[in-house]
């Protein structure tokens, strides 16, 4: 036989229910704007049923719990993506800077020196015993050289600048991953304590997107919602409730940093993000380019010497070095490259000591097809730079472009799991609101029945 | 039941608007710079290929004025050595003149003085220059190449001659030594105008005299041709290198060039597509949502 007051219980349990699930909804409104929230659903249950007189009664409603839908896979894939993103971005970016110094469409670049100072040679060629022609040699010779020490100086600027944007990534990863460590450990609590650890598991998958822009990160369930990050190479970054910092240090050669976990140099290991990037270009294509730049630079004054010293200046004295002789090796040719002659009469122009003879001019005009540099003529070797340094920047513009369009659509996806919708949270409100109402009015019933009864005992 | 979609279309839409703009943005680039190919990773291969294209350009320019200075020295050159056939002809009319038997000595003497008026005149000639470089000493060019000691004209220059290149690969001769052209083995000039003084002073062998000084005049027009077709070939090098000049920077137009027309509608697209992503976004954000319709 049911009761009475069951009802009346019934009705306020309902009442409680639909509160709470109100207060869900209003919390969602509340946050549909904010980033990394992702909605809340109010887990409703119908209390167990009581055996009365043989009888089977329902007692009610109750909020169970309140959880947040998200996808963990969803989450694991955008942050997959953010890496690449992040690599591909931060190279493109400084890539840009690296190609606008060897602009040929718009004459930048080491296209005219280079060719203006062969052709002060054929000039010298057609007139060689003028000295204004010499001059020119010289001149030419000089720009030629200003041009590899400007470039190759512009480069180191461009190393120096990014070596700095390292020491301030991995400044962010130690900021990051310390946050980190401290909302896992309150996930780690919520989940333990039986409590929706959602707002706290936004939160981190809020901060792990950030590191992933910067770093890469390997993610591993450790129990309790608890995760380990480590990068993909297996240094850690946060266990549990604590974060490992990473450190730079000078390398002794070449005074760039290098990134240390726990005593290791990990700095080639690293292999997506923002950092890596930046390693990317500090220590790939900037590094690369400046050896090709030597090695141009070597070639042409290492041959060009030689062939000088083969003839006679205008004195009929044997010719000496044209160019101070690059380092051995070649390394830091390209910015020490200096002209060192300044008396235009000491250009060996003459092969056989008479000053109207050009055949020397003539030898080291030919050196502009000969394979001087790196087995091809100065020229191929420096549109084989310019392509390199380009199609690396395309490249890369390229996969950012179809990595950004999968980045869009995972976060759609994402977006459909956990993303608040302003007409199902309305139409969330109207469903509670109703129900709501409608225990109130029986309640109200309830009471009235009661009412009565009490009345019928009274006086 | 459909898949839920994600209600948050903002972060779609921006990426949109953002496109439309980078499309405009290109293609106002591309019209305003007159080139499809702005930085090397707009088109890596051709602006590898631009690097040798500007290079033969510079080169072509270089070879210009190569053979502007070879004209101007072959023009002097070849005026110097028409003076010189000048004078020759001048010294064959005096022989002829001396060889007539009704001269007396003092006439001949008369005429022999000219002949010697035109030995230093042609000596002169053979030491002629050009910008301060001899023309005639082979590539001795800071040495006097003809010196008179007493009746007897020395030879102190080279038999070198240079090479220039025209166009690449094409090169010319760039003088001809002054030995072979005044004291050639076949018409020696200076020996020859020596021996007619000498005939005109003594009054013997006058018309021997007259037929060396025209076999020299022979060799020496001979020799002249060189300048002649060395002038020639210099124009017909100037006409190809004028060409290629036109040729590469069709060639570089194509490479990197943008085509006006396509730029301009390229633009226009970009320009629509820019406002409808624009309009779209704004009817989107607008739109009413289930509780405008509460009351």
């Amino acid at each position: 036989m049911g009761s009475l007051s069951a009802s009346l219980n019934i009705a306020l349990q309902s009442m409680l229910t639909e509160q709470g699930a109100l207060q869900v909804t209003s919390n969602n409104i509340a946050n549909v704007n904010t980033p990394g929230y992702s909605r809340q659903r109010p887990n409703i249950d119908e209390t167990p049923p009581v055996q009365l007189g043989g009888l089977t009664f329902g007692t009610g409603v109750k909020l169970q719990s309140v959880s947040s839908l998200r996808d963990a896979i969803l989450d694991l894939r955008v942050n997959q993506e953010t890496q690449q993103q992040g690599q591909l971005e931060s190279f493109i970016s400084s890539g840009q800077q690296i190609q606008a110094l060897f602009n040929e469409t718009s004459g930048t670049g080491l296209q005219a020196p280079l060719t203006a100072f062969f052709s002060s040679l054929s000039q010298l060629a057609a007139n060689p015993s003028d000295l204004n022609s010499r001059q020119a040699v010289i001149t030419a010779g000089q720009n030629l050289a200003s041009a590899f020490n400007q470039t190759s100086a512009n480069l180191t600027t461009l190393q120096r600048n990014v070596d700095l944007s390292v020491t301030q990534s991995v400044s962010k990863i130690n900021t990051l991953t310390a946050q980190i460590a401290a909302v896992n450990t309150q996930v780690a609590a919520a989940t333990t304590g039986g409590q929706n650890p959602g707002p706290f598991v936004d939160q981190r998958q809020q901060l792990l997107n950030q590191l992933s822009s910067l770093v890469d990160v390997s993610e591993i369930d450790a129990g309790n919602g608890s995760l380990t990050i480590t990068t993909s190479n297996g240094a850690p970054l946060v266990v549990a409730g604590q974060n490992f910092q990473l450190t730079t240090q000078p390398d002794a050669t070449t005074g760039l940093q290098h990134i240390f976990s726990q005593g290791t140099d990990i700095t080639a290991k690293i292999t997506a993000g923002q950092l890596a990037g930046q390693l990317q270009i500090r220590d790939q294509e900037i590094a690369s380019t400046k050896t090709s730049l030597d090695t141009l630079a070597a070639g042409i004054a290492t041959s060009f010497n030689t062939q000088h010293q083969a003839g006679f200046d205008l004195n009929g004295a044997a010719g000496g070095n044209f160019f101070v002789p690059p380092p051995a090796g070649g390394v830091g040719a390209a910015s020490s490259l200096t002209v060192a002659i300044t008396d235009p009469s000491k250009i060996a122009a003459s092969a056989d000591g008479s000053a109207g003879d050009n055949a020397n001019a003539n030898a080291l005009l030919a050196l502009q097809n000969q394979p001087i540099a790196g087995g091809q003529t100065p020229l191929n070797f420096y549109s084989g730079v310019v392509f390199k340094i380009g199609n690396d920047v395309s490249a890369a513009q390229t996969n950012q472009q179809a990595g950004s369009l999968v980045l869009q659509q995972i976060q759609d996806l994402q977006g459909g799991v956990s993303g608040v919708d302003i007409n199902e949270e309305a139409s969330n409100l109207i469903r509670f609101q109703n129900a709501y109402q409608a225990s109130a009015q029986v309640a109200s019933v309830i009471n009235s029945l009661l009412q009565t009864t009490i009345n019928m005992v009274g006086p | 039941m459909s898949i839920r979609l994600n209600p948050n279309l903002l972060p779609d839409l921006l990426a949109s608007i953002q496109q439309s703009k980078q499309n405009e943005n290109v293609a106002t680039l591309q019209l305003s710079s007159g080139r499809r190919v702005n930085q090397l990773s707009d088109d890596p291969a051709a602006a590898a290929s631009i690097v040798g294209n500007h290079d033969q350009a510079g080169q072509d320019d270089r070879f210009l004025q190569n053979i502007s200075t070879l004209q101007s020295k072959f023009q002097v050159a070849d005026s110097t050595l028409s003076n010189v056939v000048t004078v020759l002809t001048r010294a064959i009319s005096l022989g002829t003149e001396g060889a007539n038997g009704t001269l007396n000595p003092g006439d001949r003497q008369a005429i022999a003085g000219e002949v010697q008026g035109l030995i230093s005149q042609t000596l002169s000639l053979a030491n002629a220059t050009y910008q301060g470089a001899f023309i005639f000493a082979g590539t001795a060019v800071n040495t006097q190449p003809f010196t008179q000691t007493g009746s007897a004209v020395t030879y102190n220059g080279n038999n070198n001659s240079t090479s220039v290149e025209l166009s690449t690969g094409v090169s010319i001769g760039g003088n001809l030594p002054g030995s072979q052209l005044f004291q050639n083995a076949s018409g020696d000039i200076f020996g020859s105008l020596e021996s007619l003084n000498t005939a005109l002073l003594s009054g013997n062998n006058i018309g021997a005299a007259v037929s060396q000084v025209e076999n020299a005049l022979s060799t020496v027009s001979t020799q002249r041709v060189f300048y002649g077709n060395a002038l020639n070939q210099i124009n017909r090098s100037e006409n190809f290198l004028s060409q290629d000049k036109i040729n590469l920077s069709t060639q570089e137009n194509a490479l990197v060039g943008v085509d006006p027309a396509k730029a301009a509608s390229d633009l226009v697209q970009a320009q629509i597509a820019d406002q409808s992503v624009l309009s779209a976004t704004a009817r989107t954000l607008n739109l009413p949502t289930l509780l405008d319709f509460l009351k």
